[in-house]
């Protein structure tokens, strides 16, 4: 099966009340879906409703074929979220985290893809190692989306998402775990969402990319627009905000 | 506003704090304001369904029980108003030890807003946040002692007592007398900031409960106890929390062994047994998008959560269901039903502690009091009230597992 995500008229919010809205969306293995907005747009919403952490109050949400609402426990070993950095358990150690986050996965702490260095390790390329025995609680926010990253990458599931976690990363990590989301993708047996503000960022990672706006999705960028609109410095920035401004001019 | 300008202030609505350009900043109310938001924000966070439900439910619930009591205590009125141990020490034990509970919880309540990170880089010398969660406290404390004093002066009313208002007041003032004296106590320490310090220093090397806590999903249990990197600190808190069941076990065993009879080891094993498990269980991971996302079942989680509090309470209760055997052995049943009802007892507050996982405090307040009110309706109406409460504790199950599922 090549559709590792698959949304259908997807509406969820918060205690009654509707944040997004008739999402239609799916995801195949190999891509690498930018997902963009303004604060408030609900990409948080949606990225919880699609991860099992709100109810779903209309539509559906399929992980690798799995429903998620039928059988969750299930569905969600088909993807690994980067939790957000304030949500990670502060008193153990990243070490722990990692061993907690593996037993529960059923997967070796070790089960960690390596991109395009078989030999490398991952923690030492996030430059994680120093810290890996201290307290989460001690950790810088980007060293805390590290270990995040790390824990969503165990066991190498199908469906990866990002909400927002690489912007914290600096500039060595986030290049390698650009390369190692690059690598995952081209294999053709994963695909992403990242979540992000830094909008320039899409074009040189993502072959996909949409853009949320009042809780629906406003605007579609295939491989080819978003390819096309990469060529040129800025064009896709440009489009963005059209479309932005459109909406809001609605 | 702009009549503030002229007099030289400018006003910061959200947290409604005033700084007078030629005066210092005025923040004395600031714990106060931090308190009444969080307040109105979880009201406005719950849905109009459960506000209905503890609205009129509560409501109805509260009316029946103080109905109850009335009436029981006008029953009982003659032999109360000549109860001299009532009037000389239960009383004033009931009305200090609340009164301390409360300063003690009211005051770290207001020490954490004073000291909450996000005002850390305000400009505020720890005395100034002290000053502020004093406040706090004081304020805090006025309805509080007025409602006692009104319940007091109420019941011995009731009951017929000369001078009601003179108990009432007198209530007041043992009940203020306590709370302030457990408030400022609390106060002069505010133990965020040891907290603090204390978490610069903590230790590398192999966790101390490495072995305990290796069962699927691992470290679950340092990270349910906040234990840092799965280091056991030393403290007096610890120290207390393990002295106090030992020594009621020691008691329990020799009260045992010297009369011949399993009973007081077998109580003592019950209650120090149940104490050890509430102390012990810490369900907040339940909360967490760590395990709400992972592909892990509520059951599973809630059970491992449960595994290692529930082996320290049986431990617990081993010594004194010994006793109890060995002092009395024909009387095996006693402690084998005190091994039973541990079970069942420590399975119903397991479920409490889950439903309340970010508030421990509150799961044992509200199990203690769901506890000794179907004791009071069972010996009232008999045993058929307990599938009140057997209900009860599903329905909590129930709706944790829920939250668990679905936010």
């Amino acid at each position: 099966m090549d559709e590792v995500l698959t949304v259908s008229e997807l509406s969820a919010g918060y205690r009654g009340r509707i944040v997004v809205r008739g999402i239609d969306l799916s995801l195949r293995r190999g891509d690498i879906l930018g997902l963009l907005g303004a604060n408030g747009s609900g990409k948080s919403t949606l990225i919880r409703a699609i991860t099992g952490q709100i109810p779903l109050t209309g539509g559906s949400v399929a992980i690798d074929g799995i429903d998620l609402t039928a059988v969750p426990e299930r569905a969600k070993a088909g993807f690994g979220l980067a939790i957000e950095p304030h949500e990670l358990p502060a008193p153990l150690s990243g070490r722990q985290y990692i061993e907690l986050v593996a037993s529960i996965r059923g997967c070796a702490p070790n089960d960690l893809p390596s991109g395009d260095l078989p030999s490398a390790d991952l923690l030492e390329r996030l430059e994680l190692g120093r810290w890996i025995d201290r307290p989460i609680a001690e950790y810088s926010l980007g060293t805390q989306a590290k270990a995040a990253i790390v824990a969503a990458l165990l066991g190498q599931p199908p469906l990866l998402i990002f909400d927002e976690t690489l912007n914290g990363l600096d500039p060595v990590a986030a290049w390698e775990v650009k390369r190692v989301i690059t690598a995952l993708c081209a294999s053709g047996r994963h695909a992403v969402i990242v979540s992000t503000h830094v909008v320039e960022a899409v074009p040189a990672l993502c072959n996909r990319a949409v853009l949320m706006a009042d809780g629906r999705l406003s605007r579609r960028w295939d491989a080819a627009e978003l390819a096309e609109a990469g060529r040129a410095p800025g064009a896709f920035e440009e489009s963005v905000m059209q479309a932005l401004r459109m909406r809001t001019a609605a | 506003m702009s009549r503030r300008r002229t007099r030289g202030t400018i006003a910061v609505t959200y947290f409604n704090i005033e700084r007078h350009d030629d005066g210092p900043m005025r923040h004395d109310r600031l714990v106060l304001i931090l308190l009444w938001r969080e307040l109105v924000a979880g009201l406005r966070a719950m849905r109009r369904r459960d506000l209905a439900w503890i609205a009129f439910g509560g409501g109805g619930l509260l009316a029946y029980a103080i109905a109850d009591i009335v009436i029981a205590r006008h029953a009982a009125a003659p032999k109360l108003r000549h109860d001299q141990l009532l009037w000389t020490l239960g009383l004033p034990l009931a009305l200090a030890v609340p009164g301390a509970l409360a300063g003690n919880a009211v005051s770290e309540l207001s020490l954490q807003r004073a000291f909450a990170p996000f005002l850390r880089a305000l400009p505020l010398a720890p005395g100034q946040r002290r000053h502020m969660a004093g406040e706090a406290t004081l304020v805090l404390a006025a309805p509080l002692v007025l409602s006692v004093a009104v319940s007091a002066g109420l019941a011995c009313a009731v009951i017929g007592t000369p001078l009601a208002l003179a108990w009432g007041l007198g209530a007041a003032i043992l009940f203020a007398i306590s709370f302030g004296a457990a408030a400022r106590w609390r106060l002069r320490r505010p133990r965020v900031l040891f907290e603090e310090a204390g978490s610069e220093t903590t230790p590398i090397g192999r966790p101390w409960l490495r072995r305990l806590d290796r069962a699927r999903p691992r470290w679950l249990s340092s990270w349910a106890w906040k234990l840092p990197g799965g280091h056991m600190r030393l403290s007096w808190k610890l120290a207390a929390a393990c002295l106090l069941p030992a020594v009621a076990a020691i008691l329990g065993a020799w009260a045992s062994l010297a009369g011949r009879t399993a009973g007081p080891a077998a109580l003592a094993g019950l209650a120090g047994g149940i104490l050890v498990f509430m102390l012990s269980l810490r369900c907040q991971p339940l909360g967490s998008p760590v395990l709400r996302t992972a592909p892990i079942g509520f059951t599973r989680v809630w059970l491992r959560l449960v595994r290692l509090p529930l082996q320290l309470s049986l431990a617990f209760f081993l010594l004194p269901a010994g006793a109890a055997l060995a002092a009395e052995p024909s009387a095996w049943a006693v402690p084998v039903a005190g091994g039973f009802w541990l079970l069942v007892l420590n399975g119903a507050y397991a479920a409490f502690g889950a439903y309340f996982l970010n508030a421990p405090f509150v799961a044992m307040l509200s199990f203690a009091g769901a506890l000794a009110y179907a004791g009071y309706e069972t010996f009232e109406y008999g045993r058929t009230v307990l599938i009140g409460l057997a209900a009860l504790v599903i329905f909590l199950w129930h709706r944790t597992r829920q939250r668990y599922r679905n936010g």
